[in-house]
């Protein structure tokens, strides 16, 4: 059964005359089953099941389309009323600063991480899309810490919403394509420091963010997040009974593991995203990217900023649950 | 066009069909090497019966290629399907490399192709969406095959630094699939209930046979120098492409992969059940612009490979 559709190629002499008889008589066997001389009923046949077959994958294909990070707008689409409903209801989400958000053009967002499940990222870019009101496809990816991506259903799920595992090829490919990224330069760090450090944005790493912004000549918007803290608050981690199960720790949230699964449901705190005035590259000096100690010095200004916008943030919410 | 051009491993799937499209080309002139005679091959491909795994083999071979004054050798003499046998399957692949890159530049010839695979970047939950040609190559540890491609890669790279005057281009395929695809990821691919890994669904990308053969086709008769990524454009989630297809999904909890260590027979290699599993869990997509760029676009995209595979295996199974 190799190749039962190759042509009959022009008979490549072979030599033995046993084996060209038997070549032969195959491709007269092909030939009987695909096109009797009698009728084309069987081909016709053959060739309606073909299209038909064919049409169904090609609407069973619209629905996957992916786009080269694996974002889904279908799968966004239908996620939306959730989203929505989380922004509205569970979160009630007030923004801050909106209207300073640059209207077009590739944007690097540089938030505050916290909660253990990205939720910041997704609130932040699903806002920055309102906004903008723009199109699916312009809709900022938000980049995600590793140990998330190492965790199952969670990276396939996070990757169709628009997550983007956080390393600097990524950065750098979705900015360079024109499409914005929300970046939380704590890392891990912010994401599972526990509740009594709540709202100190931690050290950020090594200034990758800043001096990928400067290399590019791409804006960075400061922004804080303030309630994203609470909807996973972990009181402790527990490192060393965990350690032989190969995991780096477990967090002990209010509901998990207390709850099982249903402990994964977040808080329903009170948000408040505050944007902070563009930082544009042009403005500040051409040689800073390769000024370590500059780098440095902006890498820090902005965590100061970030700060300052969670301060803010902080001061204009009732509480933390409303 | 003219020249002499050498094709080790021409029985395999990327030999035969390569030597086809060369033999048509005016002027050119095809050498099959490797260690039996196949069963169809144009006339006017001559046949060299050359086995790489003896010691000799680096000098039989120059001697060989000084005698038909080869300028360019395109090297596929590769384990098809990595066998249970690992020490067979380095003497080919890693010990035959040597011997067949060896031999090429003490017979003098101009370029030397060989076919690598962007499996050798390894399937890593941290690799970045693309992998560029420069990406360290990481592999995967129990893969023994993927060992051996890196080894022979870094064989290439010794002969680069020894030899500048010899034009070397690595082409690097991801999985190639197609009408006629009918290696162990085909085989596995091609069951109507597939297993996944549950929770998992990296982006998957695949290249069209016909593309690569063109890219090889090129590289054989025009100087190309470098390392290539050859892949087809898009990807698509591995439970799309499968469901596109019209195939059932059978998700398997990891820790339970041992148990499934001889279940896919297609790909019983030896090697722990991870070393295949793994591709199937994490991100390995290469970046194929620099490929683009210099041998042209790719006429089928990921899904239009997939496409005229599943379309070919059932016109197939209704002969």
């Amino acid at each position: 059964m190799s190749e039962p559709f190759d042509p009959p190629e022009e008979a490549a002499p072979t030599g033995s005359p046993l084996l060209e008889g038997a070549l032969d008589t195959l491709v007269q066997r092909i030939r009987e089953r695909v096109a009797p001389e009698s009728d084309d009923d069987d081909l016709l046949e053959l060739f309606e099941e073909l299209r038909r077959r064919a049409g169904s994958l090609g609407v069973r294909e619209r629905s996957g389309e992916v786009d080269d990070f694996g974002m889904d707008p279908e799968f966004l689409r239908a996620a939306e009323p959730l989203l929505e409903l989380l922004r509205t209801r569970w979160w009630s989400v007030e923004v801050d600063g909106a209207e300073g958000i640059p209207r077009e053009g590739p944007v690097l967002y540089v938030a505050n991480r916290s909660g253990l499940l990205p939720w910041d990222g997704l609130m932040l870019a699903g806002e920055v899309a309102r906004q903008r009101g723009a199109e699916a496809q312009d809709r900022p990816r938000f980049l995600i810490a590793d140990w998330l991506i190492t965790l199952p259903w969670v990276q396939p799920a996070l990757a169709r919403l628009g997550g983007v595992r956080a390393c600097r090829e990524n950065a750098e490919r979705l900015l360079s394509t024109g499409r914005s990224v929300v970046a939380f330069p704590e890392g891990a760090k912010g994401a599972t420091k526990v509740y009594r450090e709540r709202y100190r944005v931690q050290r950020f790493g090594r200034g990758g963010v800043v001096r990928l912004a400067l290399e590019l000549g791409v804006p960075m918007v400061p922004v804080g997040i303030v309630g994203a803290e609470e909807t996973h608050p972990i009181l402790f981690k527990v490192e060393r009974a965990v350690r032989p199960l190969g995991l780096p720790f477990v967090p002990v949230t209010p509901t998990f593991p207390l709850l099982g699964p249903l402990g994964l449901v977040p808080l329903p705190s009170q948000w408040r995203i505050c944007f902070g005035e563009p930082i544009d590259p042009a403005e500040l000096a051409a040689d800073l990217a390769e000024n370590e100690i500059g780098v440095a010095r902006l890498n820090e200004e902005l965590r100061q900023e970030i700060q300052r916008r969670v301060q803010v943030g902080l001061s204009r919410r009732v509480g933390a649950f409303g | 066009m003219s020249g002499t051009i050498a094709i080790t491993g021409v029985r395999t799937f990327l030999g035969r069909r390569l030597s086809e499209r060369l033999a048509r080309i005016a002027g050119v002139r095809v050498i099959g090497i490797d260690r039996v005679r196949p069963h169809r091959l144009p006339a006017t491909v001559d046949c060299q019966l050359v086995d790489l795994t003896e010691p000799a083999a680096g000098s039989i071979l120059a001697e060989c290629l000084h005698k038909e004054s080869v300028e360019t050798v395109v090297h596929l003499a590769f384990r098809q399907q990595p066998s249970a046998d690992v020490e067979a399957d380095h003497e080919l692949d890693t010990i035959g490399s040597m011997h067949v890159l060896h031999g090429a530049a003490a017979a003098g010839v101009r370029r030397i192709v060989v076919e690598s695979s962007t499996q050798c970047y390894g399937a890593r939950a941290d690799n970045p969406n693309f992998l560029s040609e420069d990406h360290p190559l990481r592999g995967h540890p129990q893969a023994h095959a993927i060992q051996d491609r890196i080894a022979m890669e870094a064989l290439v790279d010794e002969l680069r630094a020894g030899h500048p005057e010899i034009g070397l281009t690595v082409l690097r395929p991801c999985w190639r699939f197609g009408p006629e695809a009918d290696h162990g990821m085909a085989r596995y691919f091609a069951r109507r209930v597939v297993p996944t890994l549950m929770g998992y669904d990296p982006l998957v990308q695949l290249v069209h046979e016909e593309d690569l053969l063109a890219v090889f086709e090129q590289a054989a008769l025009a100087p190309h120098p470098g390392t290539f990524n050859v892949v087809a454009p898009g990807v698509v989630p591995l439970s799309v492409l499968l469901r596109s297809g019209g195939k059932r999904l059978l998700p398997v909890p990891h820790p339970f992969l041992h148990r499934l260590r001889e279940f896919p027979s297609q790909v019983l290699s030896g090697d722990a059940p991870a070393a295949f599993y793994d591709f199937l869990r994490y991100l390995w997509v290469a970046d194929g612009a620099k490929g683009w760029a210099e041998f042209g676009r790719p006429t089928y995209t990921t899904r239009e490979t997939w496409a005229s595979f599943v379309a070919a295996r059932r016109l197939r199974s209704r002969l």
